[in-house]
């Protein structure tokens, strides 16, 4: 058993009040922080019962679902990043599943959480990309909606997008392809996304008033492990790169 | 216990001792021990969004590194409880959601090790609802301990009876009464997790309960367990705006800011006297208490407080 001191940051103070009508409150006393040099260890009955849940999910964390050639990084000033590329790649493959006509996909440079190293990939390494509980959202969207998160896109410097490519030059969009055709604001377009986002979450603007929303339920982490899963079983490996989806031109 | 024998009662009360001698406030033996007969002392301890923070945080440069984790917690609280008659135990919600524990085995772990700790009451935060009322339901057995949901209507689901608006411990015939105001989740919390639930003005909610408890409970001491958070720059309700909206409330122990106090906030009340507002950061890294010393006759209140901060370094 490991032994701990315990460090109170303390500070004590009285107050009185009486329960006259004008309650005399003696003002607070000295507020300072104070160390007790005592050790204060683990309860082994409290530790005794974690254990096992412990154990189980440290070898549910520890599990290699599968392998990437190249390390997921990620980085808020650049205009892609791998780690985003990954993310985004998997979410559209993830929605597909569900709606084949599903185009492109979006992500946010804040919300995707850390980097994986390149070799095998852990259950664990899907939790600390993806730690929050937001599940998978399909949205049909106008055009102009479209165009208005390109703009909101190539105003905050680009964001993960799968499905398209795009070039930025002084925070307009130019050169939108999607699926490999010119981006047409005439027609609708399907973007997988999650419902965080969907929700006009992280400033994402352009998805609020979709013609059309599939809320599928798919927890976003799930469905990564599911993907990576699937992945491994057809003898695959990720293999992200930086493929210039999104160019600032200076 | 083999930890309260290496850390036993009268190291403990040393340990208080040297805080006293290295203390200038004189008074400080006299509000450690209740002075007479006469004086009752109860102690408050209390938690919030502890966020499934079982283990204590890891070490990795983060704030609270290395603190908290539940086996300490339970160590302290148990020593608090050898050495004070009258303890009280109080959690304020977002006990859920923050590491795999939750995500893994949804929630048992959690309420399971409230229940050893023997929690005296808790409240529901959002992230109760992250997997909705049946998620809140799953291992609602493992709670030994009731849940104060004053100002969310359940009646119209699952959780129906299953929840509390106030509850009233009586200790040395010192009535403390204690109900609970929850955040609108609006917004928070994905509209099918919470179908059928309503929620009702927090201030509203307060101005009913609170002569309920203190006219015909006649509840010595008024607690309210909340997680509407400490304070907003917009007009959102929070602890702070409930403090001075309603009169004879002692103490709002909030959550959801994660607020770091190293002491309470004094906040006017309606009836100018004065709502201590208290918060525990969050991950159990801080254990929040609160001493009320309770003169029967003269019917004087006095109060003390210690927000502990649940730490690892190795001796």
């Amino acid at each position: 058993m490991r032994s701990y001191t315990k460090i109170f940051a303390l500070l004590l103070t009285v107050i009185t009040f009486t329960n006259c009508s004008t309650p005399k409150i003696a003002s607070l006393q000295s507020a300072d922080i104070y160390r007790i040099d005592s050790t204060i260890t683990q309860d082994s009955s409290i530790v005794n019962y974690y254990r096992p849940f412990k154990e189980k999910m440290e070898q549910e964390m520890n599990r290699v679902i599968g392998h990437t050639t190249n390390s997921l990084t990620k980085s808020r000033s650049e205009a892609e990043f791998t780690a985003g590329n990954f993310f985004v790649d998997a979410m559209l493959a993830i929605g597909q599943r569900i709606d084949p006509t599903a185009q492109i996909s979006l992500a946010t440079k804040g919300g995707i959480r850390s980097e994986v190293d390149k070799g095998p990939i852990t259950v664990g390494n899907i939790f600390e990309l993806m730690p929050f509980e937001n599940a998978i959202s399909i949205l049909e969207l106008s055009g102009q909606d479209i165009n208005t998160l390109l703009h909101f896109i190539a105003k905050t410097g680009g964001q993960p997008i799968g499905g398209m490519t795009m070039k930025i030059k002084d925070q307009q969009p130019f050169d939108v392809m999607i699926q490999g055709q010119p981006f047409d604001i005439n027609k609708t377009y399907k973007l997988v996304t999650y419902d965080y986002l969907a929700n006009g979450g992280d400033y994402v603007e352009g998805l609020t008033s979709p013609l059309k929303r599939v809320d599928t339920g798919i927890i976003v982490r799930n469905g990564l492990i599911d993907y990576i899963e699937q992945l491994t079983k057809e003898g695959k490996s990720i293999n992200t790169t930086l493929d210039g989806r999104v160019k600032i031109i200076k | 216990m083999e930890e309260l024998k290496s850390l036993n009662r009268r190291s403990f009360l040393r340990n208080l001792g040297v805080l006293g001698g290295t203390l200038a406030v004189s008074q400080l033996p006299q509000f450690v021990q209740a002075k007479s007969s006469k004086e009752v002392k109860i102690t408050i301890l209390h938690s919030n969004d502890v966020h499934s923070r079982i283990e204590p945080f890891p070490m990795d440069g983060s704030r609270f590194q290395g603190l908290g984790g539940i086996a300490r917690r339970s160590t302290l609280i148990k020593q608090i409880r050898q050495s004070e008659r009258n303890v009280l135990l109080l959690d304020a919600g977002d006990m859920f959601q923050g590491t795999p524990y939750f995500n893994m085995f949804d929630g048992e772990v959690e309420l399971s090790l409230m229940s050893q700790l023997k929690y005296d009451a808790g409240t529901f935060g959002n992230h109760e609802f992250d997997n909705g009322i049946a998620g809140i339901l799953k291992h609602f057995d493992k709670a030994t301990f009731p849940f104060l949901t004053s100002n969310y209507d359940f009646s119209q689901t699952a959780l129906a009876g299953k929840t509390k608006d106030y509850v009233i411990f009586e200790k040395e015939r010192i009535k403390i009464g204690v109900f609970g105001l929850c955040i609108d989740v609006e917004g928070l919390v994905d509209k099918n997790n919470h179908a059928g639930m309503r929620y009702l003005d927090p201030i509203t909610v307060a101005n009913k309960i609170v002569p309920t408890l203190k006219g015909k409970h006649k509840c010595d001491i008024v607690i309210c367990l909340s997680h509407l958070g400490y304070s907003y720059k917009e007009g959102k309700v929070s602890d702070l705006r409930v403090a001075a909206a309603t009169k004879d409330i002692d103490l709002i122990i909030g959550g959801h800011t994660h607020t770091y106090l190293d002491k309470p906030t004094e906040v006017k009340n309606a009836a100018g006297k004065i709502t201590l507002v208290n918060q525990a950061a969050h991950g159990g890294a801080v254990l929040g208490r609160i001493d009320f010393i309770l003169n029967s006759k003269t019917k004087e209140k006095r109060i003390a407080y210690n927000n502990y901060i649940l730490n690892n370094d190795i001796a």
